[in-house]
């Protein structure tokens, strides 16, 4: 049946017409030749894991820090200084959903594909496949074991569906062997995976 | 009904995908761009205007319209941003921007060779897509009602008509859970939902579903399922 079959020039004909269509806007005069390159440079340097990595430091070693990012995520995110200061498109009203010896949290979109752009960046291929959206929903344990990570089942996980204007992320557990580090070295080992709990973080070398 | 709402749940899928790149083709980041950009040049937006042509609304929700009214399938078959370039191809071209002949034309003559992109633009339509990104478009509004649940009450998801757009994932709906807690203030919608209830501020809620209630005998335990929900999804659980 067509409807089940790719033509052979997929890619091919997906990219000319991308291509096509962005010629054209700048063209007549709708965006420019620049927007979009500067719109993914705003998202490598300003909009991005950096900063969520930042923020998960900053709690493991402060605990204030991490009560008010419980508590008041936008006042705790206000204070680091990020270029989207307490803002920030698709992050205008953030959570912050903190992993404890007794929870653990994932983030979903069932809907879609809802992610805090000014903390996280854009979110990776696997979080907007239908597969992940529907199973991790119903089969969080199954899904995270495919993840490479088995939950304890003594371990209550919370799945947090960002159905309305709030945009969530996950603020993982410290790892061990990281007595001492800076917050620059704990931030290098938080990856977006773990800022969505897919993963925990690892201690340094594993 | 459209699956695409009660894609929660849902049985039979693949083994989750592990891969991590935001783009796996190089033209995904250029229709993320421009979408990007149509958000951000959107004239009910309170930014200062500019020089660009663009003068039709376009936020999230047009382009969720574009993927809740495809052919079920389709939607399966196609790729994230396969549907973005679909949609917003399609937009263009309705709106009178361009022509589907121009844009079939143009298609076809990037596939044969690979023509320079033409080089123009003011700088005042980047600073304001820039601006746009950096300070968002903040929904929240002082409460026009007091909240009609409080944290600990008993709601029911509502099931209201299904139409071109909604927040209400599908798997909820007639569901019985729990107020977790009241967002702060209240939160308008992007476009007005009609007999689906959002749009105008209102409150709006963390709710906590027990998965048993939701898929029973058919999920996972120690297991607890948050959604947040608007206030013109919820009903006192006892008036069903």
């Amino acid at each position: 049946m067509e409807r089940f079959e790719y033509p052979n020039d997929r890619e091919a004909v997906n990219a000319a017409r991308a291509r096509a269509l962005e010629a054209l806007l700048i063209e007549k005069g709708v965006i420019t030749s620049d927007t979009v390159d500067k719109i993914m440079s705003i998202f490598a340097t300003e909009m991005g894991p950096f900063n969520g990595a930042k923020l998960v430091a900053r709690a493991w070693v402060d605990p204030a820090f991490k009560n008010l990012l419980a508590e008041d995520t936008m006042a705790a995110v206000e204070e680091m200084g990020f270029a989207t200061k307490g803002a920030g498109a698709e992050g205008e009203h953030m959570r912050a959903a903190i992993n404890t010896p007794g929870v653990h949290n994932l983030i979903i979109c069932t809907l879609c594909s809802c992610y805090p752009w000014p903390v996280l960046g854009l979110p990776p291929y696997w979080y907007k496949d239908p597969s992940f959206r529907a199973r991790a929903a119903r089969e969080p344990r199954k899904v995270l074991g495919e993840f490479g990570l088995n939950i304890d089942p003594g371990k209550e996980i919370k799945t947090w569906d960002s159905s309305a204007q709030i945009r969530w992320f996950v603020v993982p557990e410290r790892p061990a062997g990281t007595d001492g580090f800076s917050e620059e070295q704990l931030a290098a080992l938080v990856t977006p995976e773990a800022m969505m709990g897919v993963a925990i973080v690892k201690p340094p070398g594993i | 009904m459209k699956l695409q709402h009660y894609l929660g749940g849902l049985e039979g899928l693949d083994p989750i995908s592990l891969e991590t790149r935001v783009f796996v083709e190089a033209w995904e980041e250029r229709i993320f761009g421009i979408h990007t950009a149509m958000m951000a040049l959107s004239p009910q937006l309170d930014l200062e205007a500019t020089p660009s042509t663009f003068n039709t609304v376009w936020t999230w929700a047009d382009l969720r319209k574009g993927a809740e009214s495809m052919h079920p399938f389709d939607y399966f078959k196609f790729r994230y941003y396969e549907k973005w370039l679909g949609g917003i191809s399609g937009y263009f071209v309705s709106k009178g921007y361009i022509t589907q002949a121009e844009l079939d034309a143009r298609t076809k003559a990037f596939l044969s060779s690979p023509h320079a992109m033409p080089k123009r633009g003011d700088a005042e339509v980047d600073a304001r897509v820039q601006k746009y990104l950096l300070i968002g478009d903040d929904p929240k509004r002082d409460r026009p009602t007091p909240p009609r649940f409080a944290a600990g009450d008993t709601i029911r998801v509502a099931n209201p008509k299904s139409v071109d757009h909604t927040r209400l994932p599908g798997h909820l709906r007639n569901k019985v859970g729990a107020i977790d807690s009241v967002y702060p203030d209240a939160y308008t919608y992007l476009c007005d939902t009609g007999p689906d209830g959002i749009g105008k501020a209102m409150p709006v809620y963390c709710v906590k579903f027990d998965p048993e209630a939701l898929w029973p005998g058919n999920t996972e335990k120690n297991f607890t399922f948050y959604a947040d929900l608007f206030e013109a999804y919820l009903e006192p659980a006892a008036a069903s």
